[in-house]
């Protein structure tokens, strides 16, 4: 064995080297304040790894991204891992990044004659920044996507040639395949080969001005191996320890719905770039794009001069830790408005509910080559709760929202349909109070109707007690997928109660004085033939002025289907959707 | 070692050292460490699950020469998963298919050497590699001596039913004389 590494030392010098690397002389003995260059080294060590091997699976273009992606988290064995690994450990480095700059400017190493070194450091800093947000775009999914368009659109602020730059990065006007393909070159080859050469020059720049000892030394010297080593080490193990902490306790890095530019989503940046975000909700984008980084980077460049002299440092210093203070107060801030904002809340969870939808059809039915974010374009429950969105939410309600989970900034005008045509939602709407209320006809011309005033508001208490039985027999024509039906028997004694000339209201009224049930009698309210069932909502979605719903005395619901305003197909996912679940 | 160090016991000083060894060693282990299953996830996907070779429809029985020469037919299946993918409907290989009373035998146009794909020799009446020059004859046995195919013409399981003929087709494992499908 010794005679193998002879020949080897003969041929390169290898111990000459390793004795120059590990005997490094560390003035003051071994300090836990220099770990931090190593913990990045380490850290960037692990992403070229861990990158490599992600590489192996990752297919960049609009129609793969997304979906390779989500084969590595939910198909590869130990997938999750590899990815979550990656992704804490970008955040790890960030943080790392902070404190290794705080370090350096707190011990002054930045100034003389350790200028050039310093503007390394900040050159690798931005390199960083950059790695972490083209990585963030590569998943493909909603938050990358409308994260993304907002950091490249701040591209185009760069005078004259910013709109240039934007398309030369983006790959053309839209987002799309070359998007991805040249995100995929920075931040898998360019961004780390840059990286991996400001290392080498920075770590030599290191070792030719030797470690700068903040004064006065607590020891007396020692040398990097192993005192200095072990201290890193140990530090390297505890950013690791956390990165898997993290990586298990979140199981891995989320992915989010797969890109739709025409699915909106909040666009929202990694954590450590919203105090930006929340900037730029102050100052004009040019401010954020242009003047800022601008202004940071001539500051960085005159640091070690300005440094020089005492009040210099202390002025340097000073600055730093209020831009940190400023950076950790806006991401504060940005958080607590996202938290204050009820819409904000909506639309995290509607994209989680997206995410969760589009993995179970994808589990049913795979994965088209069209894409993923095809099979949420067809989905009919997804159609369906958006369709109910845009079209009926504006006065109806589901759920009090908007069917999504929104809220909605008009009053309700027109009646609560999570679960209608169930016997609990029939039974409510027989009951005055609420037929009254906002929930159902309260905001229409029907709250003074003859159906409230007349025949709600005079039931007797013995009439009232009929009434479940009624919303049954009524609810039982909706064929509910979730209602278990009447048998027979039990249909042709409720029958009978409905035509029961006993139950006649105070003023004469009986139901089917107004409305028909499977007779042709053309009274003037609603057909209550086939209540809820899917021909009749269809039908009554279509037209509900016609003579077998509201005729003239409709009161503002659209004629979706008479109108073109809706298509066949769409008012069928509409009704499927509406009756598909009981209300919450 | 190192003159500073020598009031210090010989015994703390191993310990520093096989402490920073092995704790630098974990750490640098540990990124390729984390993709290491990822990595092998191909190879435990292959074990064991050889089952269920799906039926696929090729072409009608009346369209196969009667005299039993061969014909090449596209194979087109169903259903074709390719990692993420789920393809309907396309081909994922070709036979040659020849008649032989009422039943068919079907043979993957791949050569068992090396998969090349195989011709069918009208002049002489028999199959050969352009590749290496294996020779079959049309039942699909090798005709030449010192071969490079190790084996004879991959065959797989075929039937007719209402006029058309049906394949359960498969890959197999080139350049072994064993025929062992890929799964």
């Amino acid at each position: 064995m010794k005679m193998i590494f002879d020949w080897l030392d003969d041929r390169s010098g290898y111990r000459n080297l390793l004795h120059e690397v590990l005997y490094e002389k560390v003035p003051g003995g071994a300090r836990w304040r220099y770990v931090w260059g190593s913990c990045l080294t380490f850290a960037f060590f692990t992403q070229v790894v861990t990158g490599t091997l992600l590489w192996m699976f990752y297919s960049p273009s609009a129609q793969t991204a997304w979906e390779s992606v989500y084969f590595l988290q939910y198909q590869v064995w130990g997938g999750w891992f590899l990815r979550g690994v990656h992704h804490y450990m970008a955040q790890a480095m960030i943080v790392l990044l902070v404190l290794h700059l705080m370090q350096v400017v707190i011990d002054g190493a930045y100034r003389a004659p350790r200028e050039l070194n310093f503007w390394f450091g900040a050159l690798m800093m931005g390199v960083t920044l950059a790695l972490s947000l083209t990585g963030y775009l590569l998943p493909w999914d909603q938050k990358g996507y409308w994260a993304t368009a907002v950091a490249t659109n701040l591209m185009a602020e760069v005078p004259l040639i910013g709109p240039a730059i934007q398309q030369v990065v983006v790959g053309g006007v839209e987002y799309g395949h070359h998007t991805l393909t040249r995100f995929f070159a920075l931040h898998a080859g360019v961004l780390p080969a840059m990286l991996v050469g400001l290392v080498v020059v920075h770590i030599y720049l290191f070792r030719k001005h030797g470690i700068h000892v903040k004064e006065p030394r607590p020891k007396k010297d020692s040398y990097f191996w192993p005192d200095q080593i072990l201290k890193d080490a140990i530090a390297c193990l505890a950013v690791l320890l956390a990165v898997v902490a993290l990586t298990v306790y979140f199981h891995g890095a989320p992915l989010g719905p797969p890109a739709d530019p025409a699915n909106e989503f909040p666009a929202r940046p990694e954590w450590y770039f919203l105090f930006l975000f929340q900037l730029l909700k102050y100052v004009p984008a040019f401010w954020g794009a242009v003047i800022i980084p601008v202004f940071l980077a001539l500051w960085i460049f005159l640091q070690p001069f300005i440094g020089s002299t005492r009040p210099g440092h202390q002025l340097n210093i000073g600055f730093w830790w209020t831009l940190i203070a400023g950076s950790v107060a806006l991401t504060l801030l940005a958080f607590s408005e996202d938290n204050a904002n009820l819409r904000h809340s909506a639309a995290l969870e509607e994209a989680d509910w997206q995410a969760e939808r589009v993995l179970s059809i994808v589990q049913e039915e795979g994965i088209p080559p069209a894409g993923a974010v095809t099979l949420l374009r067809k989905d009919h429950e997804n159609r369906g709760r958006n369709l109910f969105a845009a079209h009926c939410a504006s006065c109806h309600r589901y759920n009090g929202h908007d069917g999504r989970g929104y809220p909605v900034d008009d009053a309700q005008s027109a009646p609560e349909l999570a679960g209608f045509a169930s016997v609990e939602w029939i039974s409510k709407l027989l009951n005055h109070e609420h037929y009254i209320s906002e929930e159902y006809f309260g905001g229409t011309k029907f709250k003074n109707g003859t159906m409230a005033r007349k025949v709600l508001a005079k039931y007797t208490a013995e009439e009232t007690a009929l009434l479940p039985r009624i919303a049954t027999l009524l609810s039982d024509m909706a064929q509910l997928p979730y209602q278990t039906p009447l048998s027979e028997d039990e249909r042709e004694e409720l029958l009978a109660l409905f035509y029961n000339d006993d139950l006649v209201f105070q003023d004469g009224l009986a139901c089917i004085d107004c409305h028909d049930i499977d007779s042709e009698d053309e009274g003037h309210a609603p057909d209550l033939t086939g209540y809820g069932s899917d021909e009749w909502t269809i039908a009554f979605l279509e037209n509900p002025e016609d003579e077998r719903f509201y005729g003239d005395e409709n009161d503002r619901m659209p004629c979706y289907g008479r109108d073109g305003k809706l298509t066949n197909e769409e008012i069928k996912i509409l009704s499927d959707w509406i009756r598909s679940r009981p209300s919450e | 070692m190192s003159d500073f160090n020598e009031e210090e016991s010989s015994g703390r000083r191993k310990f520093i050292r096989v402490t920073t060894i092995g704790i630098s060693a974990a750490c640098g282990i540990f990124p390729l460490a984390a993709g290491i299953p990822a990595l092998l996830d191909p190879v435990k996907k292959n074990s064991g699950e050889s089952a269920k070779v799906p039926w696929s429809k090729v072409a009608p029985f009346a369209s196969l020469p009667e005299d039993g020469s061969p014909a090449k037919f596209e194979v087109v299946q169903e259903t074709v998963v390719d990692a993420w993918t789920t393809y309907k409907d396309i081909p994922v290989g070709a036979v040659y298919l020849t008649r032989k009373e009422d039943e068919v035998i079907a043979f993957n146009l791949k050569c068992p050497h090396l998969g090349c794909a195989i011709d069918f020799r009208k002049q002489t009446n028999d199959y050969f590699c352009p590749c290496h020059n294996s020779s079959f004859a049309l039942d699909g046995s090798v005709t030449t001596e010192n071969s490079p195919s190790p084996r004879p013409m991959d065959t797989m399981e075929t039937k007719v039913e209402k006029g058309q003929v049906w394949i359960r087709f498969q890959q197999f494992r080139p350049n072994i004389e064993e025929k062992i499908p890929l799964s």
